[in-house]
């Protein structure tokens, strides 16, 4: 009785998210994931709505974005990352993620980042956004083709529907960083942009 | 079952990848080509078992431990191919290199049969299969 009943649920949020993605194809689309660059958060086999287009502006930050593989050799596969890096914005990444000289505090993200994947960048410039994935010591993101402008993201995740045990909004997390007091303020206009292939430190604002 | 048929009903068409290259963003047929050798250096200590062999084993046991291990060897050389096949090679080295497919198809048929052969000019054949998938790997490097 009580598996008739979990499969008449099962079918009917089936039906309802077909009915919802055929109402809504024109704003979304519905990607499945392979790779483990963003776990935990997504899995392997996860079923996913993405909204078109990138996150609003002011509030793009934690959200997982689908963008172009920009790579020559990426085929134009869609990747999955998170967004961590906003324009005008100072980074350095190795040991931990540090932005405009304070260390972002990041939940979602786990394993250390190898040697060669250390990168610093001055100031993003605008429109453009530093993508990385979750899995800090297996994934090829920004630290590998560098930030990405707004017009290469194609959509950004809303919901996961597949499987039913882990189904529910993709929220993008809080912004926290390390230290007390205001957010310090990105560099200056002035500030070269300049991308440090090699060092984290060389990218000290 | 069921749940399968509704997985198979509401897959998207798209797939995204949470994508990683690494480590294997690095690519170099000399994986493929030191466990090739090893192939070769095994079938050669086979041959020479009595000679080769330490006072505590028999010539059997010996012989045993080489198959053993040329075994573990040749599935090694069939990965670092597949990874060079599937992950490094593109169409448009398909294109200029139309012998890549029958070249890696031949040299993990040879490595296949290195687990049932004993004599090293067999595994010389898989090393010079393996030379020639390292050529043209590094003329696709330089272009």
């Amino acid at each position: 009785m009580m598996q008739r009943l979990w499969l008449a649920l099962v079918a009917l949020a089936a039906a309802a998210v077909s009915v919802l993605a055929v109402a809504l194809r024109r704003g979304v689309m519905r990607v499945e994931v392979a790779g483990e660059s963003m776990t935990p958060a997504l899995e392997p086999g996860d079923f996913l709505i993405l909204r078109r287009g990138a996150p609003p502006l002011g509030a793009e930050y934690g959200h997982i974005v689908a963008l172009q593989d920009p790579r020559p050799e990426g085929d134009g596969r869609l990747l999955l990352k998170r967004v961590v890096g906003l324009p005008g914005e100072a980074l350095r990444v190795g040991g931990s993620l540090q932005v405009n000289g304070r260390v972002l505090i990041e939940p979602y993200a786990h394993g250390d980042t190898p040697t060669e994947q250390h990168r610093g960048i001055n100031r993003l410039e605008p429109g453009t956004y530093f993508v990385l994935g979750d899995h800090r010591g297996g994934s090829t993101d920004s630290r590998d083709f560098g930030p990405i402008p707004r017009a290469a993201i194609a959509g950004h995740a809303v919901l996961r529907y597949w499987p039913f045990e882990r189904a529910g909004l993709l929220k993008p997390p809080e912004r926290r960083l390390l230290g007390i007091g205001p957010e310090p303020t990105p560099p200056t206009g002035a500030q070269p942009l300049q991308w440090h292939p090699t060092s984290p430190d060389a990218g000290n604002p | 079952m069921i749940r399968n048929a509704i997985e198979r009903l509401i897959r998207p068409a798209q797939t995204g990848y949470a994508h990683c290259d690494l480590p294997c963003g690095v690519y170099d047929p000399a994986q493929a080509r030191i466990e090739a050798e090893s192939i070769k250096a095994v079938q050669e200590r086979y041959q020479k078992a009595d000679t080769m062999k330490s006072a505590a084993e028999t010539v059997e046991d010996y012989r045993s431990r080489c198959l053993s291990i040329k075994e573990e060897r040749a599935n090694m050389v069939k990965e670092h191919l597949w990874v060079l096949w599937t992950d490094y090679f593109k169409p448009p080295h398909v294109e200029k290199y139309p012998q890549l497919h029958q070249l890696f198809w031949d040299a993990t048929k040879e490595a296949g049969l290195s687990k049932k052969s004993q004599d090293p000019a067999q595994g010389e054949k898989l090393l010079g299969l393996i030379k020639q998938i390292d050529t043209i790997f590094w003329e696709t490097k330089k272009a």
